[in-house]
């Protein structure tokens, strides 16, 4: 990641498409809005649209985020954090693997919405990490989760 | 920063830390036992222990010394020596 390449504090959303390994149309973040400096903690946002894909049947009538796919903006989130505080690992190809999910709901994300996820990090290591993460949308708390994961470096 | 006033109560702090993710219940828990081999500590599982460890204790480990950290006694060293300095 280069740190260049920030305006005004803020990853453009090409620069999230180049760091995460996720690629389209599994990418859940759409900006990084802010970061700590001592790399503890990151801001993303992920505007949620009613032409998701997932939408269509989740529900037809009465479409709502679907939990894992929030989980999923918050590892992404985690990756990004991961990135940020160990960027020279991300020349080396890493791989991630989510490991430890404790996510507890508190209510629905629909489309309208945009998703603040904040991801702080307990332990950022080379080989993983655990990360506290919390999405919202304006100050309502959507969800709070610990994630485990681990990292295995390439060349 | 805590001192180390008590370091039993250290030890009896960092045995239920462990104990609570490993889910090893405590009074099976041997101090010289080995994470991986023993007790079937995994590396995520190591990586919360020492996240909770710090927590616990407000110190910071540093990352060179966790692939040291491989039984409770070795925790019980490292955080006394962190809390001394």
């Amino acid at each position: 990641m280069s740190h260049q390449d920030q305006k005004n504090g803020q990853f453009f959303s090409c620069d999230v498409k180049k760091v995460l390994p996720q690629k389209y149309p599994f990418v859940f973040i759409d900006r990084v809005v802010e970061f700590d400096k001592t790399g503890s903690s990151i801001t993303c946002l992920k505007h949620i649209t009613a032409n998701e894909d997932y939408f269509q049947g989740h529900f037809p009538e009465n479409p709502i985020m679907p939990g894992v796919i929030i989980i999923e903006a918050m590892a992404q989130a985690g990756i990004l954090l991961y990135a940020h505080v160990k960027s020279d690992n991300m020349k080396k190809n890493p791989q991630f693997f989510l490991g430890k999910v404790e996510a507890v709901f508190k209510r629905p994300a629909v489309p309208g919405d945009t998703l603040v996820i904040e991801a702080s990090a307990d332990k950022v290591i080379d080989t993983g990490g655990i990360v506290k993460v919390r999405a919202k949308v304006g100050e309502d708390i959507i969800a709070e989760a610990v994630l485990g994961f681990g990292v295995k470096l390439g060349q | 920063m805590p001192k180390v006033k008590d370091a039993g109560a250290m030890r009896k702090g960092i045995r239920k830390l462990i104990s609570d993710i490993s889910e090893i219940p405590e009074k099976e828990l041997k101090d010289d036992a080995k994470f991986a081999e023993d007790m079937g500590v995994d590396s995520m599982k190591a990586l919360e222990i020492v996240a909770a460890v710090e927590k616990k204790f407000k110190v910071a480990i540093p990352e060179e010394q966790i692939p040291t950290i491989r039984s409770p006694n070795d925790v019980y060293e490292l955080i006394e020596k962190l809390l001394k300095k």
